[in-house]
């Protein structure tokens, strides 16, 4: 049967890659991180039919260039970086070690590639009858292809989600890989969250701006995870260089962000019995409007009690939506990784989206 | 394990480990509510009309199982019907409604921690196609912003969380396609279980799209006129919309408040082809299923109906049901309520679920319509056309996905202070 013992568990964190703006994996992502190193340049726009500016991409990213030209030809940009993303993941693991059949795949969205999605639809709307449309993009234009194609890639055959949860989607993909590892579902669990800059996105982000639109810098790209349920008294897992504490995801249904954030943090602090001077570093979002200066609010509250440094995250990367709350966490890892100050010690992730979620994460380091 | 064991794991789970279905919310072709849903069930109605969701000139058949005069007004009580995009008006008012069903006033909701999780497939689909359409015509500067403010698929779920003013609530969009009904019922009860949540929201919805019948139809798998899961002449699918919502809690929370139980939730699987895009694979199917049933504490013989995925496409019907003879020597009677709902996407194992808690409490099984003559390579009994009395203990409902996202959630009656699911024999 599942187990339904939580507190005798621990969830380890065993491996992580990103593919961000700062270039193509862990160590790309940290050394960026490490420099303070902005990622803004300027778009192609012969390439990128979108609004006059800057943005931040995977510098040189071309999905058939990273994996190759057979099993490509339709494939879309996001799937693309959640694959070769989850590639590398795979290659600092023991690969021999994983069982297809119990290494689960959770991966966050904001609703897929709204491109692949828009694409597809305007091909039935223009062509000589409505039905004359590419079937390789089918499969792209539903928000799990992606999630599929890493199973398809990497031959991971346990539970395999998609999320879709905005700016949260990687918070919220580690709370459900976390209870997929203490129901057994799962012996590993690969999870994060995937954004591609695409023409669509920066039209919705534009129409929906909650401040000046010309300011807007959308990131892009994918951090993944790689987690695995351990007894509470263990020693850590050989590679691993933190643990996952908890996960509280909240909603804000009456306005009041700061109100909502500092609950969810102050929970888990309490269940974890810390207090802010346990923590190393505290990421906010860095959402725009409300919902991002009540985080800034708790996070500098947290650092004032004590509670170690602020970590920039989406001031270099800008803002890469659903892979935003993956590339903190990746963050917080990457930093602590480079600090022995940080071992032993806590980190807070926040986030927020939109829609309302509140979600935030506490991780030991080693 | 020793025969008078085997559902001794459910049995002997304290109160507060179980998991039990104590409201219904059901928006579908066949009837909106649960009495509608229900009769619909018992006599066999079809959910088939003319496709009105969009334009269908140029295809050379479009029948669909729309939600017939859909009016989400009198089920939202803070949001504005033009806020929403039609799929979230789906999820929103199919929790109103499962709420309501489970006595639960805003309050009491309000005071508990409340998971809240919505599959989908197509997310706010008719908002994308006209995107697209608008994309078409003037390019996407012109986008209207209340439109592109709402397509996030995550408001599918976080919509329904603000629509009860609740604050002690994650709220997830599952996106695995048409399996991610039976993916929200295990997430909800996983939630519970480790001690997350309170009461879990989970269903799914979604709203007829030219997207989704474009594809289905480039594909070659629309029916032209009705949907036959299992029959030898079958010819596809038929697109469909709606949304089901259960509400789950923790047994002991359940007799605490005096609320009527439907079904318990015994347990649920999944599994990843890791094969093909969009074709299904046996092997992995068929671990669904076993895993499913191992979850569930329940063994083959001890189910009474299989509710299938049953889409009434050659591929999906023949693997499916090889599948199933994989675990089962001799299958219980096997549904597909695809027949009459049509192919619901991300709400299919949703109202699927809804429908197998009515068989179990109700005593019948809602029968495979459209039905003339069962495919031998389908070597079930799909109960053709008639709905039939039966004694129902154990129900599998099964969800298959694009991506090969496989789900399987097992249900059994909940009879008070027996044991549930008592094997016969």
């Amino acid at each position: 049967m599942t187990g339904r013992a939580p507190s005798r568990r621990r969830l380890d964190i065993v491996g992580w890659s990103a593919t961000s703006p700062f270039g193509t994996g862990r160590a790309a992502f940290s050394q960026g991180l490490r420099e303070g190193r902005g990622t803004s340049a300027p778009l192609d726009h012969e390439q990128w039919q979108v609004p006059a500016g800057p943005a931040c991409l995977v510098p040189d990213f071309d999905v058939r260039k990273v994996l190759g030209k057979k099993g490509t030809r339709s494939m879309n940009r996001v799937t693309g970086l959640a694959v070769s993303t989850v590639g590398d993941l795979l290659a600092e693991l023991d690969r021999p070690g994983l069982t297809p059949e119990t290494t689960g795949m959770v991966l966050g969205t904001t609703g897929g590639s709204v491109q692949s999605t828009l694409d597809f639809t305007r091909g039935s709307l223009t062509g000589e009858l409505p039905y004359l449309v590419d079937p390789g993009l089918i499969p792209y234009g539903v928000m799990n292809g992606a999630a599929g194609q890493i199973a398809i890639w990497h031959q991971l055959k346990g539970p395999n989600a998609t999320l879709a949860a905005g700016r949260s989607a990687g918070l919220l993909a580690l709370n459900y890989a976390r209870r997929l590892l203490l129901t057994d579902r799962a012996e590993m669990v690969l999870c994060g969250a995937a954004e591609e800059y695409s023409t669509a996105r920066a039209w919705l982000a534009r129409h929906t701006a909650e401040s000046d639109p010309d300011a807007l810098l959308l990131g892009e790209g994918c951090a993944m995870f790689a987690l695995t349920a351990v007894a509470a008294e263990s020693d850590p897992v050989a590679q691993a260089t933190a643990s996952l504490v908890g996960v509280k995801a909240l909603t804000s249904s009456e306005g009041d962000w700061e109100a909502v954030v500092r609950r969810a943090v102050g929970q888990l602090l309490d269940d974890a019995g810390i207090t802010p001077a346990d923590l190393w570093a505290v990421s906010p979002s860095a959402a725009a409007g409300a919902a991002g200066k009540a985080e800034a609010v708790i996070a500098q509250d947290l650092v004032a009690a004590g509670g170690g440094v602020r970590l920039p995250v989406a001031e270099l990367l800008g803002e890469a939506h659903a892979a935003s709350a993956a590339f903190q966490l990746a963050a917080v890892l990457g930093r602590a990784e480079a600090d022995e100050r940080a071992a032993g010690r806590f980190s807070v992730v926040t986030s927020t989206d939109e829609a309302g979620t509140v979600a935030a994460a506490l991780l030991r380091h080693y | 394990m020793d025969v008078s064991d085997v559902t001794a794991p459910s049995a002997q789970r304290s109160d507060r480990d179980r998991v039990v279905v104590t409201g219904l919310g059901v928006f579908s072709s066949i009837g909106v509510g649960l009495g509608e849903f229900t009769e619909g069930l018992r006599s066999g109605r079809n959910g088939v009309s003319p496709i009105s969701a969009f334009d269908t000139t140029g295809f050379a058949h479009a029948n669909g199982c729309e939600v017939r005069d859909f009016e989400p007004a009198p089920w939202l009580r803070r949001w504005k019907q033009e806020e929403l995009g039609r799929a979230a008006q789906f999820s929103v008012a199919a929790a109103r409604m499962a709420v309501a069903d489970a006595g639960l006033s805003d309050d009491e909701l309000r005071a508990r921690r409340v998971q809240i999780t919505v599959g989908t497939t197509d997310g706010e689909s008719q908002d994308l196609d006209r995107l697209a359409a608008e994309w078409v015509a003037e390019g996407p500067q012109s986008w209207a912003p209340q439109i592109a403010g709402r397509v996030g698929a995550g408001r599918l779920s976080a919509a329904v969380a603000w629509e009860f003013g609740l604050t002690d609530s994650e709220a997830v969009t599952l996106a695995t396609a048409c399996s991610a009904g039976n993916y929200a019922i295990g997430m909800g009860l996983d939630a519970i279980r480790v001690g997350d949540a309170d009461i879990a929201l989970c269903g799914g919805a979604d709203a007829m799209c030219q997207k989704s019948f474009a594809a289905f139809y480039r594909l070659g798998t629309i029916a032209p006129d009705f949907c036959r899961p299992f029959d030898k002449d079958r010819q596809g699918i038929l697109t469909g919309e709606g949304a089901g919502v259960l509400v789950l809690e923790r047994l002991d929370s359940a007799l605490a408040r005096g609320a009527r139980i439907y079904a318990e939730v015994l347990g649920y699987g999944l599994t990843c082809d890791a094969h093909h895009p969009v074709q299904p694979e046996q092997s992995s199917i068929a671990r669904c299923v076993r895993t499913a049933l191992d979850d569930a504490g329940v063994r083959p013989e001890d189910v009474d109906l299989i509710s299938a995925h049953g889409t009434g496409t050659r591929t999906n019907d023949v693997t499916e049901s090889r599948a199933i003879r994989e675990v089962y020597e001799v299958p219980p009677r096997t549904v597909s309520l695809k027949s009459m709902l049509g192919h619901t996407m991300g709400a299919a194992s949703a109202l699927a679920a809804v429908a197998c808690s009515v068989a179990l409490t109700e005593g019948f099984i809602p029968p495979t319509i459209n039905h003339r003559e069962t495919d031998p390579e389908c070597e079930i009994d799909c109960v053709p056309n008639q709905s039939v009395e039966a004694d129902l203990k154990v129900v599998q409902n099964n969800g298959l996905a694009f991506a090969g996202n496989n789900a399987v959630v097992v249900l059994g009656r909940y009879d008070g202070d027996r044991t549930p699911a008592t094997v016969a024999g």
